[in-house]
């Protein structure tokens, strides 16, 4: 549940950003990172196990709102530090590739956060990838059948280029305050 | 004392009396305050909650990676200052109970009263699993400010 401090007025949530490996997870933290205001990055850390952006957002309804956003390895030998840093989750976003050739790892990855994760957990899929050839990649809707999901919460997204990733986000970070309001 | 749920106070009001304690903090697994008594200034009190939340997640999961039953208390006798740091067990919820307590007391006591804290907490708690209660935090239309905050924040 995200940190809420109502002597000081602070609240802090954790959002993880899960998926197959080379999806796009650290692509979307490092795109977000060279555009937020230099001062409202208060710390950032890249690893090959895990990256880790901190923002503040500011004051929303009197209360100073605080974002970390966590991109864990999908590397399969990390899932240690993956399943970690998962339990501390306010919210999470799944990246999904959308190339045709890595439905399987989707599906995998897909399955992997269903296991270890509470599904009442407000979640988020973002289809990167849709900017590659049309006849290489899945429709964000038939990637979404594909997984079981709602094609209605997802995000489609070219993260190397900014696309979706803001929309992601801020989808995200309104699904977890909800809880507050 | 503050507190964020009414149906503590009575039992830790009961505790602190009891066990002549100096702080004592209620908090849940994530560091959040859920009733305070003795903590002069708030940014004390945060650092204290985050420390004890950290250190009782950490001892869980060192419990767990050597195969070994999850830590249910830490205790620290210092020369004039004893620290005592506890899960609390309840229906639906597991929180932390972190206590100081000078030589006026002693860890003994403090454990023993902590166990009728535990005791007196769970016959306090409502029936049905609960979460915090308390004042919404953010407007109904908290949405819009937040838009306007996020997109000043990437320049959008």
């Amino acid at each position: 549940m995200p940190r809420i401090d109502r002597m000081t007025r602070e609240i802090t949530c954790t959002l993880v950003y899960d998926g197959p490996a080379r999806s796009g997870k650290s692509t979307n933290l490092r795109y977000l990172h060279g555009r937020a205001r230099p001062g409202s990055r208060t710390s950032v850390s890249w690893s090959p196990d895990l990256d880790l952006l901190a923002l503040d957002a500011g004051a929303v309804s009197g209360f100073r709102v605080r974002f970390q956003l966590y991109a864990v390895s999908g590397e399969e030998h990390r899932s240690v530090t993956r399943r970690m840093i998962l339990q501390g989750a306010d919210g999470v976003v799944f990246v999904a590739d959308s190339q045709a050739r890595r439905v399987d790892d989707n599906l995998a990855g897909w399955r992997a956060l269903d296991a270890d994760l509470d599904r009442r957990l407000p979640r988020v899929t973002q289809f990167n990838k849709q900017d590659l050839p049309v006849g290489l990649i899945l429709a964000p809707a038939d990637l979404a059948e594909v997984l079981g999901d709602d094609p209605g919460r997802g995000v489609p997204a070219d993260a190397l280029h900014g696309s979706g990733v803001f929309e992601t986000f801020d989808l995200l970070s309104r699904l977890v305050l909800q809880q507050f309001a | 004392m503050r507190t964020v749920e009414p149906w503590v106070e009575r039992p830790l009001t009961t505790f602190l009396e009891e066990s002549s304690a100096r702080i004592a903090a209620v908090l849940t697994p994530s560091g959040q305050v859920v009733a305070q008594h003795g903590f002069a200034a708030a940014p004390d009190l945060m650092a204290a909650a985050s420390l004890a939340a950290g250190i009782m997640a950490a001892t869980s999961e060192l419990s767990r990676v050597i195969g070994a039953p999850p830590l249910r208390e830490l205790a620290y006798e210092g020369h004039d200052v004893g620290i005592y740091l506890a899960a609390i067990e309840l229906p639906g919820r597991r929180w932390l109970g972190l206590v100081a307590y000078g030589k006026d007391s002693s860890l003994g006591l403090v454990q023993l009263f902590f166990g009728e804290l535990v005791k007196d907490l769970g016959r306090a708690a409502p029936p049905k699993p609960f979460a915090l209660a308390g004042p919404a935090a953010l407007d109904p239309d908290f949405e819009a400010e937040l838009d306007r905050n996020l997109r000043a924040l990437f320049g959008r």
